[in-house]
């Protein structure tokens, strides 16, 4: 793996993207609003985090009188005290693509709370770039056949002078095929479903750009909003309109929790996705209800 | 959108000055047991009531709070209606029947609910004019920030002090979390409204936040109206 295999492979994916159903125009817009991802590219063979040295990159650029550049990416062979929500552990051993971009909190906050379905939508459409069919689970687990191949952790901070930046860790399983025993009946990687190494460079260089592409989406999204060039208020953004093709949660029976893992709270069967990333859903007793946080199991 | 239409500023005083008029305090609610909640526009659209005055209507409801309250007004906003409803159970008190199917202004006040408090709510409510309340920014899921709730888990939740700049809170929203700073007057967590993982509506308080120095004050009122509110 090496930095300048990731530049080169994201420049060649970047040429390769499906940008459909836009036109060339459109598309231009989108890519252009996305063109800072890896703007500035960090590559270590072994970190504490990614998450962690975007923080202490955010200082040091201050420390300049400067600002962290929007899009600065840091991959890490190996890490060594990656975590997930709650604190989960999260085993980043080598062989993996572990990397986490910083985004300036530019967005309008309805559109910001898009940003974790716009990161999710990337990871899969990569993970299928490379011939796995790979499934979003809401809000955006990335799963092959009902097992985690991938998963991402957003978190909006505040740099030591105080602008809002948002960290965008993603996590997956590329040619690490060795798990943890609990791991082992729920994980999966790249090369298991393909019965082959993958090439873990390329992969990170098409995942750069397919985040060009879904993070300019989101934008793109929020000026079309902000210059109601069409009824938007009723119509899903499209970056919910792109997340929901590879989202298979709808019509299946769920168990909810905010911390589902730890303390999950009712069971029910998922109905839809709002335009704003709600998941709505039917109690056993008919209600409905709708939930802008926390996470689902399969049942 | 609603609000609580309670005014103490008698009260106010009296803390300010570490004395407390418990007698006026307990006949004022005694003589108007209730809370008076306005509902406003959520936005600007056409209103058309769904209820009357005298009208009994019911909060939320159901183990997740998932069960919608009495339907309030319909407004209508380019073709979208949205039916509105009660937060709280009580009678409605007023109704502007003459904004009826007319275009409304976001925030103009549409009716009032006169909701009956029971003596919980009477602790809380005074308890509110008296602490610093730290408001949920939006309408999200919350949990205390791990040295927070580590500190909580020790020594409970009235042994933590905090002062602007902390980092008191996470907000989850869509699965992305973000530190919520608190930016009121120092003092300790007097009150946490929420458990760790609840759904808080926008603007809700989170926590109430009391002055070191008022602490025991705070105690006196609580220990009082218990102690006379039957």
């Amino acid at each position: 793996m090496s930095r300048s295999h990731v530049l080169r492979s994201r420049e060649l994916a970047l040429c390769q993207i499906d940008t459909s159903p836009f036109s060339p125009d459109q598309a231009e817009i989108i890519l252009r609003y996305g063109a800072p991802v890896g703007s500035r590219l960090e590559y270590h063979g072994q970190l504490d985090r990614c998450m962690g040295r975007l923080q202490e990159l955010m200082g040091a650029a201050e420390q300049k009188k400067q600002t962290l550049a929007a899009g600065t990416v840091v991959v890490a062979e190996t890490l060594t005290r990656s975590m997930g929500r709650f604190a989960r552990s999260w085993h980043a051993p080598a062989g993996g693509a572990w990397l986490a971009m910083a985004w300036p909190d530019t967005l309008l906050p309805e559109f910001a709370r898009l940003l974790p379905f716009a990161v999710g939508l990337a990871c899969c459409r990569a993970v299928r770039a490379v011939g796995v069919t790979a499934d979003l689970k809401w809000v955006n687990d990335i799963l092959v056949a009902g097992k985690k191949i991938g998963g991402i952790l957003c978190q909006t901070v505040l740099s030591p002078g105080g602008e809002r930046f948002h960290l965008l860790g993603m996590g997956i399983n590329g040619n690490n095929t060795v798990f943890p025993d609990e791991l082992v009946p729920v994980a999966t990687c790249l090369s298991e479903e393909l019965g082959a190494r993958v090439d873990v460079s390329s992969f990170i260089g098409h995942l750069l750009a397919e985040l060009s592409w879904s993070i300019g989406l989101l934008h793109y999204d929020e000026q079309l909003s902000l210059g109601q060039q069409t009824d938007r208020a009723r119509s899903f953004p499209f970056v919910m309109q792109s997340w929901l093709a590879y989202c298979d949660s709808l019509g299946r029976r769920v168990e909810y929790g905010f911390d589902v893992q730890e303390t999950p709270m009712y069971q029910a069967l998922v109905l839809g996705v709002d335009p704003c990333g709600g998941l709505q859903m039917e109690l056993d007793d008919g209600s409905l209800i709708t939930e802008s946080s926390g996470e689902i199991r399969y049942l | 959108m609603y609000s609580v239409c309670l005014t103490f500023s008698h009260f106010f005083y009296n803390m300010s000055s570490q004395e407390i008029q418990f007698d006026e305090i307990i006949s004022r609610y005694r003589s108007d047991p209730y809370d008076y909640v306005d509902m406003f526009a959520i936005h600007t659209g056409e209103v058309h009531f769904l209820v009357e005055e005298n009208d009994v209507v019911q909060g939320r409801s159901g183990e997740w709070q998932h069960i919608a309250g009495s339907p309030l007004y319909e407004i209508n906003r380019e073709r979208n209606p949205k039916i509105i409803s009660s937060q709280t159970n009580g009678t409605v008190s007023s109704v502007c029947q003459a904004l009826e199917g007319q275009f409304v202004e976001s925030g103009e006040k549409l009716l009032t609910i006169r909701h009956p408090l029971k003596k919980k709510e009477i602790i809380e409510a005074i308890l509110q004019e008296v602490l610093f309340l730290f408001e949920a920014p939006e309408r999200a899921r919350y949990y205390f920030a791990m040295d927070i709730q580590s500190r909580i888990e020790q020594k409970g939740v009235r042994s933590v002090f905090i002062q602007p700049g902390d980092e008191i809170i996470t907000m989850s929203l869509m699965k992305r979390d973000t530190p919520v700073f608190y930016d009121g007057e120092p003092g300790i967590i007097h009150s946490a409204y929420f458990q760790p993982g609840d759904s808080v509506d926008q603007g809700v308080p989170l926590i109430g936040v009391c002055p070191e120095e008022k602490v025991s004050l705070v105690q006196k009122v609580i220990t009082r109206v218990k102690a006379e509110w039957e």
